[in-house]
Order: C-alpha cells, then sequence, then structure tokens
C-alpha cells in the first residue's frame, strides 16, 4: 500500500509474513496481523515465544529476516524516521540513564522527540509525588516504570508499545500504572500493544488479543470475536476429536467426560446439538491457558492444515 | 542531542581536563627549573656561537640534570596514555548502551540511532581533537629548552610534539568504539581495542617512520679521531646539527657512516603519520556507523 502520511486510514499495525531468524533458529515466523486504530492489544506468549522480537520488529529495533511490518503505514528501513515518530515504546525493565535526574531524562526526551509534550511530562511527575531533581536510581521499580511510561506518553505518537511493563512490579504499582496506561488511552485513540505474563490484567484491558507460542502467531483478533468463536464443551467418553465441530485446542479427559476447548464458526456451533453434550462459553483466561498449554508441534500441525484448507492466514480469518 | 551528548559525556570531560590540568602543574613546575638552569648555564650563548661540542661540561651537567625526567621518566607513561584516554572514552559509548539495555530507549526516539551516533561521535571526536591539541601544545612548552638542545625528532619526544599525539588519541579511540558495538561490553573493547592500538603504534615508530622518506648519510673522516660523540643520542648528534635523527652509526675503517633524518623533515613526517591514524580512525568510525545502520545484531 501507499505510504499514507497521515496515517488516517492505515492499519496501526500491519504485518506481513513477518519472520525474524537467529543463527539457525528462527524466533518468530509467518506472522501476519493486522491491528486496527484504537484497538489495546494484549500479547501473551510464554518466554522465548517471540514476543520482544515481534515488538522490536514494530519499533524498528531490529531488522526483519523476511517479510515486512508497518506501523501506521510507515514501513520497515525506507521509513525509519517516519516509523520513530509513530510509535513510542517502553522496554522491559524499563531502561533509563541511572545517573540522570527525572528532569535530565525528559530534556532528552525533549531534544530527541520533535512531538514531545513537557508540560504532560512534568504535569505527570507532579501528579506522582516524584521530585524531578531526583536521580532515576535513587527512584523505586515502581517509580522508574512510570518515569519510562511518561516519556513515552510525552512522545505523543498514536501507537504505544508496552514489553512485560509490569513484570518487576508489586501488586500496587501494577495496578497503578496500568490503570494510567488505560487512562491514558481512553478517548485518545491511542492505539496499545502489551505484552505481559498477567493473563488477568490483559483481560481487564484488552479487546484484542494475540497469542504467540514457539514463533508462530497462534491466535489474534478482537476478544469477542474470539470467545464467539470458541466453547467450552462437556461431552461424554469416548467422543473422539474427530465427532467434534471443529478443532480442538485443549482438552481434559475425566472419568466419564471430556471437557474439550474447540474452535470453529458460529453456524457449525449453532449446529451442535446432540444428546449428553453441553456447550458453554468460554472466558477469556481459559482461552488464554488452552492456547499456551497447546504443544507448538500440535498448533504447527494444525496451522499447516488451516492454511491448506484455506488460502486466507488464520490470523487474518478470525479478524473479519 | 548536543545537550545529551554533553550529558552523558560531561564526566569524562571533567576527568580529562583534570588530567590536563594535573599536567600542566606538573609541566609548569619542572619547566620553569629547566628553563632557569638553562639560562644560568649559558647553553643559549653556546648554541649561537656554535654547533659543534663548545660547551659539552655545560650541556652534559644540564642533560644529566634533566634528561631522565623529560626523556625517560616519562616515556612509560606516555607511550600508553593516548591509547588509554582513547579506550577509555570510546569503550562506553555503545557498549555501555548495550550493556545497561538503554539502547532500547536511545533508539526508540524519534531521532533515528545513526543520527544519534553521527552526533555523539562529531562532539566526542572534537572534545578529543581539543584535548589532544591542548596536551601537544603544554609538552611541547615544557620542554622547549632540552628541544634546542636534542631537537624533537627523537623517538618518544616526536610523539607528543605534533599532530600524531592526537591521531594517536582518535586512533584508539575509533577502534574502542566499534569494539563496544561488536562485543556489548565495556571493558572488554578496551582491552580488545588497546592491543592492536599499541600493536600499530608500535609498529609504525619502529618499522614505518624511520622509512617515511630514505634516509640522508653522512660520512666523517675519523683518521685523526672524531668528536667525542658517538652514539644515536649524543648532543649535538654526529652530524652536528642539532634536530637531526640519527638513525644508526657504523664504522668502516676509518671512516663513521651515520644514517640520519634531517631536522627539516620532521612536520613532513608527522603530517604523513598523523595522516595514517586519522585513516584508520575514519575506518573504525565508518564501519561502526554502518553496522549500527545495519544492526544486524
Amino acid at each position: 500500500m501507499a505510504h499514507d502520511d497521515a496515517g488516517g486510514s492505515a492499519p496501526a499495525l500491519r504485518a506481513d509474513r513477518l519472520g525474524r531468524r537467529y543463527g539457525q533458529v528462527w524466533g518468530l515466523r509467518d506472522c501476519t496481523l493486522e491491528v486496527p486504530a484504537g484497538a489495546i492489544v494484549g500479547l501473551v506468549g510464554p518466554n522465548g515465544a517471540g514476543k520482544t522480537t515481534l515488538l522490536e520488529m514494530i519499533i524498528g529495533l531490529l531488522e526483519p529476516t523476511e517479510g515486512q511490518v508497518s506501523v501506521f503505514g510507515a514501513a520497515a528501513h525506507a521509513h525509519m524516521a517516519a516509523r520513530l515518530a509513530r510509535v513510542s515504546y517502553v522496554a522491559q525493565d524499563h531502561p533509563l540513564y541511572r545517573d540522570f535526574s527525572v528532569a535530565d531524562m525528559f530534556r532528552l526526551g525533549r531534544a530527541m522527540n520533535p512531538s514531545w509534550d513537557h508540560g504532560m511530562a512534568q504535569a505527570r511527575m507532579d501528579t506522582l509525588g516524584i521530585p524531578p531533581k531526583r536521580k532515576v536510581k535513587t527512584l523505586s521499580g515502581g517509580q522508574q516504570a512510570q518515569v519510562s511510561l511518561t516519556m513515552a506518553l510525552a512522545k505523543r505518537t498514536p501507537l504505544l508499545v508496552l514489553d512485560e511493563p509490569v513484570s518487576s512490579l508489586d501488586p500496587v504499582a501494577r495496578l497503578e500504572f496500568m490503570r494510567d496506561v488505560m487512562a491514558s488511552a481512553v478517548g485518545t485513540g491511542l492505539t496499545v500493544i502489551i505484552a505481559s505474563h498477567v493473563v488477568s490484567e490483559l483481560e481487564r484491558l484488552c479487546d484484542w488479543l494475540i497469542v504467540l507460542t514457539g514463533g508462530h502467531v497462534r491466535l489474534a483478533g478482537p476478544v469477542d470475536d474470539l470467545l464467539a468463536a470458541h466453547r467450552l464443551l462437556t461431552v461424554p467418553r469416548p467422543t473422539s476429536d474427530a465427532e467434534l465441530p471443529g478443532l480442538t485446542i485443549h482438552r481434559t479427559d475425566s472419568d466419564r467426560h471430556s471437557t474439550v476447548l474447540v474452535r470453529a464458526d458460529a453456524a457449525r456451533l449453532q449446529a451442535l446439538g446432540r444428546p449428553g453434550w453441553q456447550a458453554d462459553p468460554v472466558g477469556f483466561e481459559q482461552l488464554v491457558m488452552a492456547y499456551l498449554q497447546r504443544s507448538p508441534q500440535t498448533a504447527a500441525a494444525d496451522d499447516t492444515a488451516a492454511a491448506a484448507a484455506q488460502p486466507r492466514p488464520l490470523a487474518k480469518e478470525v479478524t473479519r | 542531542m548536543i545537550w545529551v551528548s554533553w550529558r552523558q559525556h560531561r564526566s569524562q570531560a571533567i576527568a580529562c581536563l583534570g588530567l590536563l590540568a594535573a599536567l600542566t602543574v606538573y609541566a609548569i613546575v619542572v619547566s620553569t627549573s629547566m628553563r632557569t638552569a638553562f639560562s644560568h648555564d649559558g647553553l643559549a650563548a653556546c648554541l649561537t656561537r656554535s654547533q659543534a661540542g663548545s660547551c659539552q661540561a655545560a650541556i652534559s651537567s644540564f642533560m644529566s640534570k634533566f634528561s631522565s625526567m623529560v626523556n625517560i621518566a616519562f616515556w612509560a607513561v606516555l607511550l600508553i596514555a593516548p591509547g588509554l584516554l582513547g579506550v577509555l572514552v570510546g569503550a562506553p559509548l555503545i557498549a555501555r548502551e548495550l550493556e545497561y539495555g538503554t539502547w532500547r530507549l536511545a533508539w526508540s526516539q524519534t531521532v533515528p540511532r545513526t543520527r544519534w551516533l553521527a552526533t555523539k561521535l562529531a562532539l566526542v571526536t572534537g572534545g578529543l581533537v581539543v584535548a589532544g591539541a591542548a596536551m601537544t601544545a603544554v609538552i611541547t612548552w615544557y620542554r622547549e629548552p632540552m628541544d634546542r638542545l636534542t631537537g624533537h625528532f627523537f623517538n618518544n619526544i616526536y610523539d607528543f610534539e605534533g599532530p600524531v599525539l592526537t591521531a594517536y588519541i582518535l586512533c584508539a579511540f575509533g577502534f574502542a568504539v566499534l569494539a563496544g558495538l561488536l562485543l556489548r561490553r565495556s571493558i572488554p573493547a578496551m582491552v580488545a581495542a588497546f592491543i592492536p592500538w599499541l600493536a600499530i603504534r608500535l609498529a609504525v615508530e619502529f618499522l614505518l617512520r624511520p622509512r617515511f622518506q630514505a634516509p640522508l648519510t653522512f660520512r666523517q673522516n675519523c683518521a685523526h679521531g672524531c668528536s667525542i660523540n658517538t652514539g644515536v643520542g649524543a648532543v649535538p648528534p654526529e652530524t652536528g646539527h642539532i634536530g637531526d635523527w640519527v638513525l644508526s652509526i657504523t664504522n668502516s675503517g676509518s671512516q663513521t657512516v651515520t644514517t640520519y633524518q634531517p631536522a627539516d623533515r620532521f612536520w613532513h613526517f608527522q603530517f604523513i603519520e598523523a595522516g595514517l591514524f586519522v585513516v584508520l580512525t575514519a575506518a573504525a568510525l565508518g564501519a561502526t556507523i554502518w553496522l549500527l545502520h545495519r544492526r544486524p545484531a
């Protein structure tokens, strides 16, 4: 697509068969996504699943080995400056210059970003009660995270990317941090991508979900659509996967029953009405856990089968 | 960006100024006593009256008093000092960002990372040029009385009284910046940059420098005895002209054959050697910018 300077009509994030190889190992492969502007995206996956790899390619800190990624229409290297102006990043462990004062950090932000909102940055520090003269190294972890978030917000970009922003924080600091992220996103049209292990946090915040395991996107789409496309079936034993309407994501067998989380389109779920079968809606955390527990081999085989059945990649299909 | 670079290198700049101040104080103290002795012994008059050893006693007393202080005590330190200064400033420039994870912060701002690096390199290089020039000026002033007796073409005097000193510093700096990007750690980068720097520095001094231009030859008939000054470091040198750099003296029969580089080639040699090190610096820094732009790591 054409490079859209206003970024108005372009999706916030578009990845097309994006891949990154480290030596012989693929950190991320075949990642195809289209996230609309204004979405609050939860990115979930076990350690080493490729979350940071994906995020760093979005920012432009890492070059893709194959494929393309664009932010509001600004693609890779050709529009590096345009891309950097559209995305702000709070990296894992919120790195800051330890011997800088908070005011120095903000001065750096102002020097390195034409769109810097200095008044907002200072106002946030006042609200949080962080004195600007304090050295970064004397601040608590929660305060450092807040300074990082403030720097990202003051950059005034339409996309905010957060990599494990709360993993090192205590529960209260976590809550406050996430609340502040949401407060900034509400009403501003800010698109947010949050990588996190704290699934319950994401459930409260996100309206979009991406599940990444073994370097592949297993699930991506608006949370409501994803929940609607899955059911938790309770079926008498023995019922084989082949008898079930749709793809088995996760299965637990007890003495008499099997509890199976399946993915299927609405029509097939409607048609389901065999005696002794029970279909329940799926919760966010249940859905995420089912995908995380699926072995990467099974997931890969299923995705290959799905890709063979349909020309469109799975992630796109669920999106629509 | 200028402020950012300054803020990040402020403490290094202050440490550099401190070192320079210490060097200046030392230079003033020693040089003052040297200048006093020089005029007290009337050496200036000796030099004007005749080039060839009419004041041998005065000269050797002056030399024995100051030459060890000026020529030897400093040598070991000053040989490695420019390299140390260069790697101490250069290695952390990128490696520190990689070590502490702050590269994710620095390179995700709106200023692209190549411009970030280019600005930093330009400013720090500028600072090192100023520091190098100041060091050169202080040392040249400090050695001035001694230089009137010995010239400044000798090894380890030559190294501090011209543009080569600054070029040595820049070269070590360039190597260290590149090593910092490749090794991602400050201390290993310092070591990895210093060793090749020292190897090149010594190889140039002892293998290349004497051959920048073909040396001249001076023949002297010693059938009736030569001047009492024999040896490479004699004052005045075997050639009889202060400032000539004597490379070797051989006796063949009744003749002594002296090969030397004449004093008037000093600046020519300085610019050849400085140019060589500046080219190495530019290559290392150019490679760094290119690698960071591509950054396959």
